[in-house]
This record gives C-alpha cells, sequence and structure tokens, in this order.
C-alpha cells in the first residue's frame, strides 16, 4: 500500500481543521516581527503545527502532515535536538552506494588530456597501464580508447552518485544531515569536469555526510586534504620554488575568511606552507622534498608553518567564524543578515570552538527563525524544489523519469558540477523568468511522466559520436567514419578504402570509450513517481473541491497563493471534475486532481520555502 | 605569479546585502510598467543617444582556432608548425601584408575593409586553464583564477541599471550563461521564441495566464520577486513571440544565423534590451580531429551571420546603436596535432564589429616562436581589457576597476569614445 494512503487516515481532524480555516493558518505561521534578529530560543507555548512546518522544510527538505505532526507534539528543543542531534537515528535501512566496478589498475595518476596521455606513450611505450602495439595502424589507440572510457565511465557513475545521494535526501530519516552536506558541498565545492573520478567526489560527499555538523576546523583540515579538492584547485603544482596560490587564495577567499582580511603578502606565504600537498590515488601525501618548509609570516605570525599549521591560524580570525555563521545562516534562513547579527552568530561559533551542531540549535530554536523576515522568504534551490516535491509526494527517492541530474541542471543546479569553486550564488539568481517557467514543467514532467524519454545514461554522446558509431556499423575504416563532412551512406566506394596511417585517432576513442563506459556503467533504473493523489484526497475524507484544493495548498505550498488564485483553482477542478462532489468524481479523481498540483506547482509561491 | 587585482576588497556578496540592495529590484521591478508592444518602440526612441547603445555579446563555444582564422601568412614560423594545417597565402583573403582571414569569411573581410571590424590580438590571462568548462567560467566572470558568483554582464547590468527595469538582459539559449547572472538583473532567457512560454494543457491556461497583477503590496519580498518575476516571464515571453512573429527580413543569414535574426527581431520591436547574450553552441570550435574543413565551414558559418546581422541593423536603422563583440575561451595549440587538428591552448583573438567601431588591429601580436613550455602562445592583452574598453569605451560606463576587480585600460575603439 503506497505511503500516502496508510497516512491519510490518521490526517483526518488535521486536514479538515486546516481547511476551514487557512486566513487563520497564516496568522499563526510566523511570531511577531519584534522576533526578527532576536536570537532568543522560542518557548513550548510558542510552538504549533506551522512552526514545525518551517523547521521541517528548512533543517530538512519539508515533509508529509504526518511527519510535521510527529514534530508538532514535541516541544521545540526536542523537535530541534531529533533534527541536529541526529546520530541516534537509525539510517540502516538506507543501502550504500552500489559503485559500478570501473577503476582500471594504470589509471592512476590520470594524465591531465588526451595529448599527455599520448605522448607519454609514445615516450614510455605504454600509458593508462596499457602497452603500445608493436606494429600496425593506430598503434596508440587502446591507450586512447582507454582515455576516453575512464572520462565517460567516471562522468556516469558520478551521475550514479548524485542519485543515491537525491534518493538518500528524499529518504532519510536524518534529513538535516543530508541537507548539511548539500551546503558543504556548494561551499568546499569542486566538480566532476575538472576533478573526473567518481571516487574522490563520493569520498568528499561521504566526509560531508559524517563530519557535516560536527567541528569547522576538522572539517576544513579533512577538505583541504582531500584527494578532489587538491585536484580541483591544482595543488599538485603548488611546489616549493614555484608555489600556485590558486589554493591558498580559495581557502581563505572562499572556504574561511572571505575577501577583506588578508593581503596578498599573506597568500603567498599561506601558499608557500601549503607546498608539496599532494595526493596518491585517493590518499593525501606530503612530498616533503616539494615542501618549503623555511619561516612564513602570515596574518602577523611567524613560525616555520606547513598547511596545518596556517588553518588553525585561520580559524583564529575572529573573521572565520563570523564568515562561516553569516554562510550557514543564510542558507538556512534568509539572504539578508545584519553585521550585528551576524557577530552575534560568529561568537556562538567561536564560543563552541566551531563546532557546527550548538550553532544550528541556536539557529533553529531562534526567534529570528520563526519571525516574518524568516518564514517562507527563501527561494528553494532545485535541488531542493525536486527533494520536497518528492517528499512532499511521499515518494521513497527520485524517480527515473524524469531524470533527476537532467532535471537539476536545466534548473541551475547540477550536483557535483558547481559552475565555480565559488559553489552556487543561490538566493533570487536560481530565478530568471525562463527558468520559473522551466521549474512548472519540472513539476509537469513529474506529474504526467514523457512517453517519449530517453535516458541520457544510454543515449550518451553528442551526434558527432552518435554519427561515428553510425559509420563504424555501415562498415566504414576509421578515417572516413570520423571524417566531418561524410553523410552516412554517402560515401563512395573509393573512400571507403581511406584509411589513413596514423598513430591513433582522437574521435574514434570518443566513440569507443563511450561505448566501454556502457558496458561497465549500471543504467539508472527508470522508474516514474508513483503518486497516488486520489487515494490522498478521499482519504483524507475530503467532500468538496473547495476542501481538496485547500488540503493540497496546504500540504504542498509554505506560501499560499493570493484567494483570486486559489478560487480560480477550485473552479477549475470543478470543471474538470462536472461536480463539486468528490465522492460522485471518485473513478475518474486521479488526472485532474494531477492538474490541479500541476497548477500550484507551476504557482510562484511554491517556489518558496 | 603577478595578479592584477587590488587589495581592496571586491564588493561581496556580503557587503551588497548590507547595502540593502534586494529591496530596491523588487520595488522597482514591481513599479515598472511594461510597455505594450507598441509603446515600446517609442519608449527606445526616447532612449536614443548613449542611453539607447547596445552591445551583444557573441560566444564561439569551444576554443577557436585563431591562427587559422586570421591566418599569419606572412609568418614562416606559422608555416613551420603546421605543415599540414598551415593554410597557404593563396587561400586567405589577405588584408594586410602579414594576415588575411579564413577563405569562407568574406563577411569579415568586407567589414574590415569598411572599417567597422575591430581585431584584438593576443587575448587571455595569466596561468591559463585548458579546461572548456574552466576557462570558460573565468571568462563569464572576468575572474580568472578566482571564484566569482555573478557574470560579467549581470554585474554590468547591475552597476549601468541598478534599478533592475525588466528585459535589459536578455540571453539567448538553452540555459542561462553564467557571464549574464545578475544580482538585481532578471535576465530573459530563452532559445526558440516560439517555444518560450509553460508546457501546459490546454484546459490550464486560463488559470496559468492569469499573474497577480500588482504585487505593491505583498510584504515577503521573496514572494514579490517571484511574483515580478513570473510577470516578466509572462510579458517577456509574450514579447519575444511576439517580436518574433512580426520580424521580416530579406536579409540572408546564411546557414547557421546564431541567433542573431531573434536579437535583430527584438531590436527591431523595440525591446529595451542592451545587453544581448548568445553563442554558437555546443563547443563547435573545438577541432581536435580533421580541423581544416570543418573550421572554415564554422567561420563561414559564423562570418556570414555576424555580417548579415550588421545589413539587417542598418535596415532596422539601429547601427549606430549596436556593437557586437566576439571572444573564445582560449585559443589553440601553436603546433597541429597528429590527426590533423589542434588541442586547447591559450591566448587569442577577439573582435568588435559595427558601425560605431573604429575598425583595425589593436594589441601585440603574440609570437609564434617565442612559445610557453607546453607551446602555446603567450598573451599579451589581458582579455578584461577588452571588456573594459566595451564598458567604458562604448558603453560610457567608466567606473570598471570595480566591476572588474582591477585596472584595465580601455582601447580606443570607438568613434564616439572621449578618451
Amino acid at each position: 500500500m503506497p505511503r500516502s494512503m496508510e497516512r491519510c487516515g490518521a490526517l483526518l481532524a488535521v486536514a479538515l481543521a486546516m481547511a476551514a480555516s487557512s486566513a487563520l493558518m497564516m496568522a499563526q505561521a510566523a511570531g511577531p516581527a519584534a522576533w526578527q534578529n532576536d536570537l532568543t530560543p522560542i518557548t513550548a507555548a510558542n510552538w504549533n503545527y506551522d512552526f514545525a512546518a518551517h523547521l521541517l522544510e528548512r533543517a530538512g527538505f519539508g515533509g508529509t502532515p504526518t511527519e510535521i505532526d510527529a514534530l508538532a507534539k514535541m516541544t521545540p528543543a526536542q523537535a530541534v535536538a531529533r533534527l541536529v542531534r541526529f546520530q541516534g537515528t537509525d539510517i540502516s535501512k538506507l543501502p550504500p552506494f552500489d559503485a559500478d566496478d570501473i577503476h582500471d589498475p594504470g589509471l592512476e595518476p590520470f594524465p591531465p588530456s588526451r595529448p599527455a596521455v599520448t605522448d607519454m606513450a609514445k615516450e614510455k611505450g605504454e600509458a593508462l597501464g596499457i602497452k603500445v602495439k608493436p606494429t600496425g595502424n593506430r598503434r596508440l589507440q587502446p591507450i586512447v580508447d582507454e582515455f576516453f572510457y575512464w572520462l565517460r565511465a567516471s562522468a556516469l557513475e558520478t551521475n550514479r552518485v548524485a542519485y543515491w545521494w537525491a534518493n538518500r535526501m528524499v529518504a532519510s530519516p536524518r534529513p538535516l544531515q543530508e541537507k548539511m552536506a548539500l551546503f558543504w558541498h556548494g561551499h568546499f565545492a569542486s566538480n566532476e569536469a575538472k576533478v573526473r573520478d567518481y571516487r574522490k567526489l563520493l569520498g568528499q560527499l561521504e566526509l560531508f555526510e559524517k563530519q557535516g555538523t560536527g567541528n569547522f576546523r576538522d572539517l576544513t583540515v579533512a577538505i583541504a586534504q582531500d584527494p578532489g579538492m587538491l585536484e580541483f584547485l591544482d595543488a599538485g603544482v603548488n611546489v616549493k620554488g614555484a608555489s600556485n596560490e590558486n589554493f591558498a587564495r580559495e581557502v581563505m577567499e572562499l572556504f574561511t575568511m572571505g575577501v577583506g582580511h588578508y593581503t596578498e603578502k599573506d597568500i603567498r606565504e599561506a601558499a608557500r606552507a601549503f607546498t608539496g600537498w599532494n595526493y596518491v590515488d585517493l590518499t593525501f601525501v606530503v612530498n616533503k622534498d616539494k615542501h618549503d618548509d623555511g619561516e612564513k609570516i602570515f596574518l602577523g605570525k611567524t613560525g616555520r608553518f606547513d598547511g596545518v599549521d596556517v588553518l588553525d591560524i585561520i580559524m583564529q580570525q575572529p573573521a572565520t567564524a563570523d564568515y562561516i555563521a553569516g554562510k550557514i545562516y543564510r542558507f538556512f534562513v534568509r539572504q539578508e543578515l545584519s553585521p550585528e547579527l551576524q557577530k552575534q552568530l560568529g561568537a556562538v561559533l567561536r564560543q563552541s570552538h566551531y563546532e557546527i551542531a550548538p550553532l544550528l540549535e541556536t539557529i533553529f530554536l531562534s526567534r529570528d527563525f520563526y519571525s516574518p523576515a524568516s518564514v517562507g522568504t527563501q527561494i528553494k534551490s532545485p535541488v531542493e524544489l525536486a527533494v520536497s516535491t518528492f517528499r512532499k509526494l511521499g515518494l521513497n527517492g527520485a524517480p527515473g523519469v524524469p531524470d533527476f541530474n537532467q532535471a537539476t541542471a536545466a534548473l541551475g543546479q547540477q550536483l557535483f558540477s558547481p559552475p565555480t569553486v565559488a559553489g552556487w550564488a543561490g538566493g533570487q539568481s536560481w530565478i530568471t523568468p525562463g527558468l520559473l517557467l522551466e521549474r512548472a514543467n519540472f513539476a509537469r514532467d513529474i506529474l504526467f511522466p514523457d512517453i517519449s524519454f530517453l535516458p541520457p545514461d544510454r543515449y550518451t554522446g553528442g551526434g558527432e559520436v552518435r554519427r561515428v558509431a553510425e559509420r563504424i556499423r555501415q562498415g566504414m575504416d576509421i578515417s572516413t567514419a570520423t571524417k566531418d563532412e561524410a553523410k552516412s551512406g554517402e560515401i563512395a566506394e573509393s573512400n571507403k578504402n581511406a584509411d589513413r596511417d596514423e598513430d591513433f585517432n582522437t574521435r574514434y576513442g570518443s566513440f569507443r570509450g563511450s561505448q566501454l563506459a556502457i558496458e561497465r556503467v549500471k543504467p539508472i533504473p527508470r522508474d516514474t513517481a508513483q503518486i497516488h493523489l486520489a487515494p490522498m484526497v478521499l482519504g483524507a475524507d475530503l467532500k468538496t473541491t473547495k476542501q481538496a484544493v485547500d488540503y493540497m495548498i496546504h500540504r504542498f505550498m509554505r506560501v499560499p497563493p493570493d484567494d483570486a488564485t486559489r478560487q480560480k483553482l477550485v473552479k477549475f477542478l470543478e470543471n474538470e471534475l462536472g461536480t463539486t462532489d468528490l465522492s460522485v468524481a471518485r473513478t475518474y479523481l486521479e488526472e485532474p486532481l494531477r492538474l490541479v498540483l500541476h497548477l500550484i506547482m507551476s504557482q510562484p509561491e511554491y517556489q518558496l520555502s | 605569479m603577478k595578479s592584477n587585482r587590488f587589495s581592496f576588497p571586491k564588493t561581496s556578496r556580503r557587503d551588497l546585502l548590507r547595502a540593502g540592495m534586494y529591496g530596491v529590484s523588487v520595488t522597482a521591478g514591481s513599479k515598472f510598467c511594461m510597455p505594450l508592444f507598441g509603446q515600446a518602440a517609442a519608449a527606445v526612441a526616447a532612449q536614443a543617444g548613449s542611453e539607447g547603445k547596445t552591445l551583444v555579446v557573441l560566444e564561439l563555444s569551444g576554443g577557436n582556432d585563431g591562427l587559422n582564422t586570421l591566418v599569419p601568412y606572412g609568418d614562416d614560423a606559422y608555416y613551420k608548425r603546421r605543415p599540414n594545417l598551415g593554410i597557404p597565402k593563396s587561400d586567405v583573403r589577405a588584408i594586410d601584408n602579414h594576415f588575411g582571414f579564413s577563405k569562407g569569411m568574406a563577411g569579415f573581410e568586407r567589414l574590415y575593409k569598411d572599417g567597422k571590424l575591430a581585431i584584438v590580438h593576443g587575448c587571455g590571462y595569466e596561468n591559463p586553464s585548458f579546461s572548456h568548462f574552466t576557462s570558460m567560467a573565468y571568462w563569464h566572470t572576468a575572474a580568472p583564477n578566482s571564484g566569482e558568483q555573478y557574470g560579467w554582464v549581470g554585474r554590468l547590468a547591475d552597476e549601468i541599471a541598478p534599478a533592475a527595469p525588466p528585459n535589459f538582459v536578455v540571453n539567448i539559449g538553452a540555459r542561462q550563461s553564467l557571464a549574464v547572472r545578475s544580482r538585481l538583473h532578471v535576465p530573459v532567457v530563452f532559445d526558440d521564441p516560439n517555444k518560450f512560454s509553460q508546457e501546459k494543457f490546454y484546459e490550464e491556461k486560463e488559470v496559468l495566464n492569469s499573474v497577480a497583477a500588482d504585487s505593491g503590496a505583498v510584504a515577503n519580498p521573496s514572494r514579490r520577486f517571484l511574483l515580478d518575476t513570473a510577470r516578466s516571464a509572462k510579458d517577456a515571453s509574450a514579447l519575444v513571440r511576439e517580436a518574433w512573429s512580426k520580424y521580416r527580413s530579406p536579409v540572408d543569414y546564411g546557414i547557421a544565423a546564431l541567433d542573431l535574426p531573434k536579437v535583430a527581431a527584438l531590436i527591431a520591436a523595440g525591446m529595451p534590451t542592451r545587453l544581448y547574450y548568445t553563442s554558437y553552441r555546443n563547443n563547435a570550435f573545438d577541432t581536435h580531429v580533421f580541423q581544416n574543413d570543418v573550421h572554415k565551414r564554422l567561420l563561414t558559418y559564423a562570418s556570414d551571420a555576424v555580417a548579415a546581422f550588421l545589413q539587417d541593423l542598418e535596415r532596422i536603422g539601429r547601427a549606430d546603436d549596436v556593437v557586437v563583440m566576439i571572444f573564445s575561451e582560449f585559443g589553440r595549440r601553436v603546433p597541429e596535432n597528429v590527426n590533423l587538428g589542434t588541442d586547447h591552448g591559450t591566448a587569442n583573438l577577439m573582435f568588435a564589429v559595427g558601425k560605431p567601431v573604429k575598425g583595425g588591429q589593436y594589441g601585440k601580436i603574440p609570437s609564434l616562436t617565442e612559445l610557453d613550455p607546453g607551446d602555446n602562445l603567450i598573451h599579451t592583452t589581458d582579455f578584461r581589457r577588452v571588456y573594459a574598453t566595451m564598458i567604458a569605451g562604448w558603453l560610457e560606463h567608466g567606473d570598471t576597476a570595480q566591476l572588474l576587480n582591477g585596472e584595465f585600460e580601455p582601447f580606443d575603439m570607438f568613434h564616439s569614445q572621449k578618451v
């Protein structure tokens, strides 16, 4: 029996009461305006269903009325502790990541480019664990194929990791653990296009899940020594005598202090301290011969600092606690943060010696968090939008149709692909006119799956690779098949024997690599969302079209639309059903309800958390 | 490694939030009455002069091979490094004793000879990235080897129009480019004008077409912003569809119009847009293999499209108002590779095209013999100088230091420019 139906019976009283008093609901949804910027904890007397819903939406990804109700029955302190101190909550039912066996020995260290691979092959007689053929045409082709194979396979596998994570976000009984991981992923940002190794990205995700609400200093040291981050920020080329400032700069500017709290000289000195930091496969190493262990002057301190020393000095700066506390606040509460409030939050973080959990508890229990400025005023990121939609629909995971990664990428946020090391801008930048329309189209794709859906992990490569595949199948030689102007079926016979003498063919390698990749990477399951709106509505004992619309607005939206829109929705449902009486329409209720839900999810207010 | 950055703190999102900028865009958005189609033209006519000046940015994605675009036929080193790919002197359209355009670029040759094409040599940045993704992000944000959340075009819009009127920035593409990501503005992003609308069932039309008329009374600032955006989506999509359906041009844009007719259609319809962004997509110029034929075609298409666009602007009567800036995220390696193609490189040409442009060559020609250890060109002009040229020289917004996080001296590239 679908989860949604099981829950519906218990919702009767709640649903009817809520549906009958929507105006009263709005008044209860937030505390008084004076609560803004006040970190005083709220009391049990303040607590209600709407506050619990707000907490679950922000500290997690929202939930069903049953889940909100459970939190509403606790005291605020208990509810917040349930979410923040999640270590006691059992997650053994969540499956581990089912990795494909795609990493061949010899792929480490992976060269930076195809020319680098072929240069190495020519020089050494082998590369990527594969030997150059002694004789014949295209003696390097197997090596080139393997190069493209890894690029494709790792990218596909990373998409599987993203799906696994999305499923966790939907199903985990510890939603804050996943939400904090999402925050850290956007903060300590690295992306697949440069890292090119799903194992490193999975490792980062595991680090963020494990230490996301722990100690910020420890987390920063861990991510600074993380192979994925070291790769992403070119730590390997930062060596004694030729320091690359990229890593040091990003650590200070984006990860810890923010601009304005250090000089260019500090960056250069910090870069010296980080020299020699590198990784071998998935292990952090310090190459002592490449490390500059001379004396450095950094942020006013002098010593023969190494990278960890530099990070500890950074943690001593007041700016660091303020910067991080502010960023966490903006992610969970709202974009506008007064300098005074930021200082208070920084002090909380400092006082707890950079433990994140106490800061989160302070925020989630504060009057400011429940003030009108904070309630219903945040714009959901694409991932938040998708996951909260799935949760509220009562799904067990992310559907395979539409493709989660494609859908969220189209909305501007793909897991493991932040546009730059600065992560995602967030806030209002999630929304453009086109993107607003796109969000509504996303809702439509969930509620009315596309019968022409092509799974991107089985329809790989651009037009060029597919053209090559087609021509190879027709029996063309590689040279002709990889030429641009050749059109399938139009090659003269004489040209079909035009195979060039060459060391390798890059375009063919790209095709062959894609082919090898799909042999070894499991496809993502393509189930559609199992949605049952009719049982949901009938099970809540709703009788009229107005009650159904009110119920759905209340269940799915954090901020309702205006009355004119509400009335239009009711009228719409009435037209579709041909009656205002739900029981009369019970045998054909599902599709009209889905249309109503699509309309609800198309409202601008649906984007609000 | 020298950095061009100032040591003063660049405006961070935190600082701007402190300045309470969010309120500005929202109230302005709700008060701005979107002019009806017929009135828009009048509104724009009133804006003629420096206010009507428009910039179109055309991105050639994939890393265009500058050396085979503007061929240095006068330099022996070019043929030495490219025994197979080098384009013979007889095959180029010479513009002087040293350089000539690829054979298919009749449009660019004519524009150059008419004095409407400016070529900037050797544009790039220090510590260049060879990654499409990374290097393009640097060009989009004008923040090489750094992290910047907003695009340079978006930041430019924020500075020259902080009241954020709707439809100020138009980005034609499947997705919003990082280049136009803005803090205050809502760029209009669409691909196919006919499809710039919400996918909906027929029955839903009435409900979906009714958006709140006035959101001024709404207290929740995020909600107000969303309602304004929804209205803008509805208005902009209607305007775009209408502009497109009314647009009729006899000008032949050739085989790959690069979305420039869409830009022309909006200009012709009097859209108040000042910043357009479009691209030759899908890394089309990433010519690793069998380069010559495909590259020649790509250049022909691009040249035809840009030349046609300028003709169309003349026909519309807006040729004095519009400049096109063309760039790519890197050039390509000097020597050819074994697959008769070229690999990712560094410095590249940039172009500025239009009647307001002082045609000619700018910047220092990079050496084909003094290369970096990877056999790549060493850039001679930071690309942000060309951005500064567009911002200060064309759009007459003098203060580029804050915007571009450094001092970049503009070239004297426009007839109207006050140096």
